[in-house]
């Protein structure tokens, strides 16, 4: 065996290194961008391999044919570098089959025409073998298509390095690593091949591009080993940025500073029964609900964050709105973000906290002050019958307060499976029920329509018609209960005879929050609110003349048993109710 | 005390319960680094040894083929350790521990040692460079699930899967014979660039055979100890098929095959003398190993057919070759 020559050396240093680095980044597949790293390291070693066959060729005809065999390796590299850079930097919806036929159109022409013998001297208008000091090669005089594969490469190198580019400058060390090593082992090649288009090297014919793949190879393992580079590989980021839009709970909207939509994610969409197709490109304003409550809370025209009740596929919820300014590269602000989210529960709690302080506070604290004041004249006169009698009541109340406090728990349990049952039924119920409170009681039950609704909507009417009897002071307390179904919404009413509801008491629960001075008596009312809220329905209150109260609950009809969905949204209580949101209707928007 | 529980059992302040049990003792760091050495680097040294007597078998001149031939051996069995790890815990523990926690440095080890092996074919030519590959190509089908995804591919609506080659009775066995037998009988023809022709077509046909039936039971033999594992995963063995006592009848037939094979060379004087007295002395040990399969502890197991070559150099260089 003759002895090597310098230059096959040096090459051999860069098979061993480009294919133990191309055997590990197969085994990373199906890892982004693994197999068209293999892909883009093996064209470097077959290319520097068979190099060294030229060179250790005896006649030119030999090495003219290892020369041509060459050619597969050459055109491989840019066609595995543009997709390995696309794939690895997460843009994998480019790396199609279209799209790599299309790419490899003019590399594969060149290994035709290489396999064709080079007709036309197309690749080399003319070869010689030149004898140097590294070694015996063949010096390619390079024709027309040469120039064009050569174009070609430094394109394809060119716009894959651009994702790269961008890596570097990510706030993420390793990728910034992976990055530099990458464009490292992919910038030597590129300097040889420069520098041999150039004239640079003093050896004339040389072309050093395959020997700098040793440095390649080396750059390569080291960014597979140190950096990870496929095992911690950028690729899924812009798709988990994307989920996490798409994915959110929370309805998104992306407003464009024209004042059009520019997206809007799934739960938006589904929430307020929005065609996505349909509103993107529409304006803002005819699509995003409550846009101009939203618009000042932007502006910061509006004193505090406050929620907004806007009716969607799980009717009336109270929505907290933040809105977030696009900024680009320039600090220029590109569209704002407007996320709603959905505090109902959130503001639910709080209520129920502060009612339940509140009757600790105070009403547990005035019966029992009641209860030992009695109990104390008891002690003193043990045959007082009415103080008994007084701390009988007053423990009575306790009791009553006790029960109802569970009850409310009971309502928001969120172990329990939301039910639902026939309103006839839910009605016939709480009329049996509120028998059992006062015999004397005259109920009326006026015209039921057969809807199903969840079943909480019981304890609502339930807490109504007991208070309507319980606090009314005629001899025999009549009460009616109406129902009616309108878009989606059902609305009951239920009307009595009674000494009517002190409005501070409605008043309390329209603000939502207690204080120590203004708050209402017992828990009864607030039962009936949680529940209606619960429910995402609405509440009103009317006189009655000549005297009591009509209490008009209205929720959405539970339709999860029939139709499935596809309500729509509306806003709700302004008057500028649209419908062209949905199938469930705007609010029946009843007196007070 | 009723409650001793939490003392420190031992002078360096830890409890049993404490103690990590994946750092190795320094006591066994001995077993575990001769664990490795007895796995691919064990097979990469037989590799070669094999490589060397088939070339004095031939009659070719000396070459890097023995070198390449090993770099080869390491590269595949590395990588095949390291594959297979979680399944070799339960025949051979120490080494599957070993690939476990080494697995990404054997990979590179790997990687490397296929590369060199790969240059140095380069340097000898094509045809080396082609034989150097195939073992890489074998290995592809014998380890990973591409024949699987290229058998989906072709076949999506016949519903067949194709069975990885390792799955597949016998022929798993027969392929890596197949291996040995092209690398070992190939290797020193192509690293030393001399045609088929050069040597005789009936010496080289009669070595392939030689080989390819002596790996076939190098290759059998060891699944004795793994056969509970092999069972457990569905890989099909002889020894899982037929049980001990039955493979090691088929072995033993093999080894009078290979036996035969001999004496039809040493009739036809296709091969010096000392080489025969060699590849004798070799076939014998291997004999009476699979004789003892089964009374084998499963380490001794794990080297002992391998053995059979090393005898079979010895003997070569004890005849002065």
């Amino acid at each position: 065996m003759a002895a090597l020559s310098p230059l096959s050396v040096a090459l051999l240093v860069a098979v061993t290194v480009g294919l133990a680095a191309a055997i590990l980044a197969w085994r990373e597949r199906p890892e982004p961008g693994a197999t068209w790293l293999a892909v883009l390291l093996t064209g470097q070693v077959w290319w520097a391999t068979f190099l060294v066959f030229e060179l250790e060729a005896a006649t030119l005809p030999a090495k003219a044919l290892w020369y041509d065999v060459q050619w597969v390796g050459v055109v491989a590299i840019p066609v595995g570098w543009l997709f390995f850079a696309l794939e690895y930097t997460g843009r994998d919806r480019y790396v199609t089959p279209f799209s790599i036929a299309l790419v490899s159109i003019v590399p594969v022409a060149t290994v035709a025409v290489a396999a064709a013998g080079d007709p036309g001297n197309l690749l080399a208008v003319d070869r010689v073998v030149r004898e140097t000091a590294v070694g015996t090669f063949l010096d390619v005089a390079p024709g027309p298509l040469y120039y064009i594969i050569a174009g070609y490469t430094y394109l394809l190198g060119a716009v894959g390095s651009i994702p790269l580019l961008q890596l570097i400058r990510d706030d993420a060390r390793p990728f910034r690593g992976q990055s530099a090593a990458l464009l490292v082992g992919t910038a030597a090649p590129w300097g040889g091949s420069v520098a041999y288009l150039t004239g640079a090297i003093p050896i004339p014919g040389l072309d050093p591009t395959p020997l700098v793949f040793a440095v390649s190879g080396v750059a390569y393992l080291f960014a597979l080993s140190r950096f990870r580079l496929l095992t911690l590989a950028p690729a899924p980021r812009r798709r988990a940025r994307q989920l996490v839009f798409e994915q959110l709970h929370d309805p998104v909207f992306v407003v464009g500073t024209e004042g059009l939509l520019v997206d809007l994610n799934e739960s938006a969409a589904e929430t307020f029964g929005i065609d996505r197709r349909d509103a993107i490109g529409e304006a803002a304003a005819a699509v995003v609900p409550k846009y101009d409550s939203v618009r000042e809370l932007a502006a910061g025209e509006a004193d505090k964050p406050r929620a907004i009740p806007i009716v969607g596929r799980d009717g009336q919820r109270p929505y907290e709105a933040t809105v977030r300014e696009v900024v680009d590269d320039h600090g220029r602000t590109t569209a704002r973000v407007i996320a709603f989210h959905d505090v109902g529960a959130y503001l639910g709690q709080q209520q129920r906290l502060n009612v339940l302080n509140r009757v600790f506070r105070h009403d547990v604290r005035t019966e029992t002050n009641l209860i030992r004041g009695y109990a104390e004249q008891l002690r003193a006169d043990p045959t007082d019958e009415r103080a008994l009698s007084v701390i009988e009541e007053s423990a009575g109340r306790m009791l009553e307060l006790s029960e109802r406090t569970r009850t409310a728990g009971e309502l928001f349990d969120p172990t329990e499976e939301a039910k639902s049952a026939p309103l006839p039924e839910v009605v016939d119920e709480v009329v049996a029920g509120v028998r059992g409170v006062d015999p004397d009681a005259r109920i009326e039950v006026g015209s039921v329509p057969d809807v199903r609704v969840p079943v909480v909507l019981r304890v609502v009417l339930e807490n109504l018609c007991s208070n309507a009897v319980r606090h009314n002071d005629a001899e025999s307390p009549w009460v009616r209960i109406d129902a009616a179904v309108a878009d989606g919404w059902v609305e009951v009413t239920v009307a009595d005879d009674g000494p009517g509801i002190d409005p501070a008491e409605y008043d309390v629960l329209d603000r939502g929050t207690e204080t120590p001075l203004r708050h209402g008596s017992g828990i009864g009312l607030w039962i009936v609110k949680w529940g209606v809220d619960h429910l995402g329905g609405r509440i009103s209150f009317d006189e009655r003349d000549p005297r009591g109260t009509a209490v008009t609950v209205c929720v959405p009809v539970d339709r999860s048993e029939s139709t499935g969905g596809g309500r729509g949204a509306s806003t709700l209580g302004d008057g500028s109710v649209d419908d062209e949101w949905g199938t469930l209707g705007s609010l029946p928007n009843a007196g007070r | 005390m009723a409650n001793e529980p939490t003392s420190p059992s031992t002078t360096d302040g830890t409890a049993e319960q404490s103690r990590s049990r994946l750092t190795i003792p320094n006591a066994s760091a001995l077993r575990g680094i001769a664990a490795f050495a007895a796995g691919a680097p064990f097979t990469a040294f037989v590799a070669a040894v094999e490589v060397a007597i088939a070339t004095a078998a031939l009659g070719v001149p000396r070459s890097t083929a023995p070198v390449a031939v090993g770099l080869v051996a390491f590269a595949v069995y590395a990588a095949d350790h390291v594959a297979d790890a979680e399944g070799d815990m339960g025949s051979t523990p120490a080494r599957a521990r070993i690939a476990l926690r080494y697995g990404d440095q054997l990979m590179t080890a790997a990687a490397v040692s296929y590369g060199a092996a790969v240059a140095l074919a380069v340097v000898a030519g094509p045809s080396a460079l082609a034989l150097v590959l195939v073992p890489g190509a074998v290995w592809i089908g014998y380890a990973s699930d591409w024949l699987p995804t290229v058998g989906d591919l072709a076949a999506p609506l016949a519903a067949v899967s194709v069975p990885r080659l390792k799955d597949v009775f016998l022929l798993n066995s027969a392929a890596v014979a197949l291996a040995w037998a092209v690398a070992v009988v190939a290797a020193p023809l192509a690293f030393g660039v001399v045609a088929v022709d050069a040597v005789g077509t009936p010496t080289v046909a009669l070595l392939f055979a030689y080989v390819a039936l002596r790996s076939f039971v190098d290759v059998e033999v060891p699944n004795v100890r793994d056969v509970a594992a092999d069972a457990a995963r569905g890989v099909s063995t002889l020894p899982v098929a037929y049980g001990v006592g039955g493979t090691r009848r088929v072995l033993l037939g093999v080894d009078a095959l290979a036996a035969g094979l001999l004496a039809v060379v040493a009739a036809t004087g296709a091969a010096p003398r000392p080489v025969l007295v060699a590849l004798a002395a070799g076939l014998a040990f291997s004999v009476a190993v699979t004789a003892l399969a089964d009374r084998l502890g499963g380490a001794a197991l794990g080297v002992a057919p391998d053995c059979s070559y090393l005898v079979a150099g010895a003997v070569l260089l004890a005849l002065g070759w």
